[in-house]
């Protein structure tokens, strides 16, 4: 899907549209045009690239200490921020074939030094390069796109995953205590399941959170009243909803200011709000698996555990019961910002998070892999 | 975290020089016995770290080696022994400081470039005395007693649960050794601590654990995905004009690869229309009993993700024999499909496989001539001999990275990466040590350079692909690299560590077909 991309069929139909270029005095090649760009000549282009890997290579290199480096009358900072930049993206995939269209053409570099005419064939080169640098560049941008929609489809492939390993999970606990005791009301939940609900609490107390500095960076203060509030009076259990839960998600995402964990939902990226308070293994298997779903509000349902025995059973129910959410993945394609699970990145990519992506979760809710 | 950076090189350093000085020990222990007393050396050799194996008291008191070792032997606590002579004693004490001497060599001048504070040299510590463990166990002067002693003090040093990354690593070294000891003599069935690794089930651990930690495997490190995806993007280029696509995934597991590859599916713009998926999965024969349920519960799961995004799908399922074999005639095959093999192996989460199997499985794929074989696997430094001390200590580094990357992108959640070490990693160095113990002097070699040897042919990686793996590994920590290495191999890495290497193969065109 990646190789549709066509090359221009022959590079000899843009001579004919190209302007004229005139040859400066400092060896500048400028295009005629009322606003004239340079033509970066290979000649020019060596002497780019010599002061390039003198400064230490393309991603220390700045404009301006090239500039000062290459010391061409007429290059201006402009010049060279564009070029840098192309140079930057197209380095590393390019290598070869700049290597190859210099070698090629390095029999006309005499020819250019005297005649302007020359500077067709290398601006073909040139262009050709640049040609090839932006499609790499739409490439590149596509597989961005792609990699965000490929990693929330595993993320909600796996929250499927975890949310029948809890139930299962609760179906073994529950066997015993209480079965038929549930009838969809969390308040009798609270009766029964004890030890549970005790944990969530913990995992909800806002010392925990202080605690584990990462979240503050993200997290408005209100997460944590929302946090509680949901914990409290979480609506009743709609039996047939795959994840009554989302509830929770459905507040956090119709938040002004998105935290990532929002996306985490979707995408499968909430590692960071796995707390070091988290009590993955002295509370036992039940709070390994409401662990990360009380920190991050979302993942793991706990109300699986609080459905208890009647629903054990039901999972082929929920795998028939649930329409499928068609329009969704269009949605999440609206944001093509990867933001970065690491604590130390993400910051910037949460502020600027698109939306979109809260939006389509918040639709999902009821699809089991919505 | 540069503790353990530092003891990656040290240990890379460290396994020259054992090498090196393998070929001499011999004259450098009997310089050192007439040379110099166990008391002079003692106070020469701080290094190996005798303070550590007794109480101070006691080696104030005496320093008599031999009475030192005693006291060791004699406290061990639940470790069952007979009784040990006095001749045995002595012999472990000979070649305990055998071991140690001709190490401390290498010790001291490591030390000089290292700088120590206190949990580097705690670590150090801990490697050398892992690696005098793994000598004892294996070496020259095979001494499982001395074996046993050194193990002892190790496993009061560390523990999986708490400490340093070092310590925890050291810990499921430190255990893995011991099930070696003990299982030495006979089948390795020791059930210790983490259960017998080499033929690791989740079963010791509640689902909802493997779980957990499965989830928090792919939050906090690339491993999962990088293999997934980078397969998957193989995959999409290879039928981007097919209209039935058939996928033979050796090792599906909870079948999480399929979901990404659902979903770049249905939502490609240009060409034919969605196509149609199949998957068949691979179960396990006969043995196992559980396969086949998470094998299904795996195949219901995808159906009805895929019903959920509208791609046509259907899910197979094919035994292996009860040897886990794979027989070709077993699967069902539709003329017109573009054939995918799919071999997913040794991801971290992944259970361990052997190799007879996957070897059957890939070159009986080799006979239904696929479009596509996708390879992931664990990316092993070729050993330069076949000895056990040697892939112990390449065994160390490698998961010392592991653990590094986990740590490195997770700092704070020490909990969560216990859990996935517990779970994961642990079970899995009891179980890649115990096949290097197991193989000693056997060479082993790639998957990759297998597949090239029966006849596939090497694919190369597309940019779309290798600029994915670039992507995906952005949102990890810097640590990680991906390095495209021939054209046709992707290697993650972590530092300067290679752990996976992913690769795509086709069969060769259908006239040089000569099987």
């Amino acid at each position: 899907m990646f190789q549709q991309h066509k090359k221009p069929s022959s590079m000899n139909s843009h001579e004919s549209h190209r302007p004229m270029c005139v040859q400066g005095d400092s060896g500048l090649v400028l295009t005629t045009d009322p606003k004239p760009r340079l033509r970066w000549t290979v000649e020019l282009h060596e002497r780019f690239v010599d002061a390039v890997t003198q400064l230490g290579g393309p991603d220390k290199a700045t404009p301006k200490t090239i500039m000062r480096v290459m010391g061409v009358k007429g290059l201006t900072l402009y010049h060279l921020k564009s070029h840098l930049q192309k140079f930057r993206l197209g380095k590393q995939p390019h290598k070869e074939f700049n290597d190859h269209s210099i070698k090629d053409h390095a029999s006309s570099l005499d020819l250019q030094r005297n005649s302007a005419s020359s500077s067709g064939i290398i601006g073909r080169s040139m262009n050709e390069m640049q040609m090839e640098v932006q499609r790499r560049l739409h490439e590149q941008l596509e597989v961005q796109k792609h990699l965000q929609l490929r990693i929330e489809a595993q993320g909600k492939y796996m929250q499927s995953i975890l949310e029948k390993a809890c139930q299962t999970l609760a179906g073994e606990n529950n066997m015993a205590a209480a079965a038929g005791s549930y009838k969809g009301n969390i308040g009798n939940n609270q009766g029964v399941n004890h030890a549970d609900m005790g944990n969530l609490k913990d995992f909800n107390s806002p010392l925990n959170f202080q605690s584990f500095q990462d979240l503050n960076i993200y997290g408005s203060g209100d997460h944590l009243d929302q946090l509680q509030q949901n914990s409290l009076d979480r609506p009743p259990l709609d039996h047939h909803s795959f994840m009554p839960n989302n509830d929770n998600i459905n507040c956090m995402g119709s938040k002004k200011r998105p935290s990532p964990y929002n996306s985490g939902n979707s995408s499968g990226k909430s590692p960071l709000i796995w707390s070091d308070d988290l009590r993955l293994q002295d509370l036992g298997t039940a709070a390994s698996c409401l662990g990360p779903q009380d920190d991050h509000q979302i993942q793991i349902a706990p109300p699986s555990i609080e459905r208890g025995t009647d629903q054990i059973e039901s999972i082929s129910d929920i795998y028939e019961s649930k329409p499928m959410i068609q329009g969704d993945e269009k949605k999440f394609e609206a944001g093509n910002k990867l933001e970065r699970p690491s604590p130390r990145r993400a910051p910037m990519g949460s502020e600027r998070m698109n939306p979109m992506i809260n939006a389509g979760v918040r639709q999902g809710r009821n699809s089991p892999f919505g | 975290m540069t503790e353990l950076l530092m003891l990656s090189s040290a240990m890379e350093l460290e396994l020259d020089l054992d090498l090196d000085l393998s070929g001499c020990s011999t004259e450098t222990t009997s310089t050192t016995n007439t040379a110099i007393s166990p008391d002079q050396w003692y106070d020469w050799s701080p290094v190996v770290d005798w303070e550590s194996l007794a109480p101070i008291d006691q080696l104030a008191g005496g320093g008599d080696f031999h009475e030192l070792i005693e006291s060791m032997m004699e406290g061990r606590d639940g470790c069952e022994m007979d009784s040990p002579s006095s001749e045995t004693i002595e012999e472990a004490s000979n070649s305990c400081y055998t071991t140690t001497s001709s190490q401390s060599t290498d010790v001291t001048m490591l030390e000089e470039g290292v700088a120590s504070n206190g949990e580097d040299s705690k670590g150090l510590r801990l490697v050398h005395l892992l690696m005098a463990a793994a000598e004892a166990l294996t070496g020259a002067n095979k001494s499982r007693d001395l074996a046993r002693v050194i193990l002892v003090r190790l496993k009061e040093l560390v523990s999986p649960t708490d400490g340093t990354n070092m310590e925890r690593l050291a810990a499921y070294f430190t255990e893995a050794l011991q099930g070696l000891l003990e299982g030495a003599g006979g089948v390795s069935h020791s059930k210790h601590l983490f259960g017998n690794g080499s033929h690791r089930e989740h079963g010791h651990h509640p689902t909802t654990d493997v779980m957990a930690a499965f989830q928090l495997l792919q939050d906090m490190s690339p491993y999962v995905k990088f293999g997934h995806f980078t397969a998957n993007q193989a995959i999409l280029e290879a039928v981007a004009h097919d209209r039935r696509v058939h996928i033979v995934d050796y090792d599906i597991m909870e079948g999480i690869q399929w979901a990404s590859l659902m979903q770049a599916l249905v939502s490609r713009k240009d060409g034919p229309p969605t196509p149609h998926l199949r998957i068949t999965a691979l179960s396990r024969g006969g043995s196992c009993r559980r396969s086949i349920g998470t094998v299904q519960e795996t195949g219901r799961r995808l159906t009805a993700f895929a019903t959920s995004i509208g791609q046509p799908f259907s899910f197979h399922q094919c035994r292996l024999d009860s040897d886990e074999t794979f027989r070709p005639s077993a699967l069902k095959l539709v003329k017109g499909e573009a054939l995918v093999i799919n071999c997913m192996l040794n991801l971290p989460h992944f259970s361990y496989r052997s190799p007879d199997s996957i070897a059957s499985f890939l070159s009986g794929a080799k006979t239904l001539n696929p479009r596509l074989v996708t390879l992931v696997e664990e990316e092993v430094r070729p050993a330069r001999d076949g000895g056990f001390v040697a892939r112990f200590m390449d065994s160390l580094y490698h998961y010392s990275a592991v653990y590094d990357s986990l740590e490195a992108g997770f700092p704070m959640q020490s909990r969560a990466r216990e859990l996935v070490e517990r779970v994961f990693l642990g079970p899995r160095i009891a179980g890649s040590l115990a096949r290097i113990y197991r193989a000693q002097g056997e060479v082993g070699c790639s998957w990759w350079e297998w597949l090239g040897a029966i006849g596939f042919k090497p694919m190369p990686i597309s940019f779309a692909n290798h600029c994915q793996a670039k992507l995906l590994l952005g949102l990890f920590n810097d640590g990680y690299r991906v390095e495209e290495v021939a054209n046709h191999r992707l290697v993650l890495g972590w530092k300067s560590r290679s752990l996976l290497s992913a690769s795509i193969w086709t069969s060769p065109p259908q006239s040089d077909f000569a099987d």
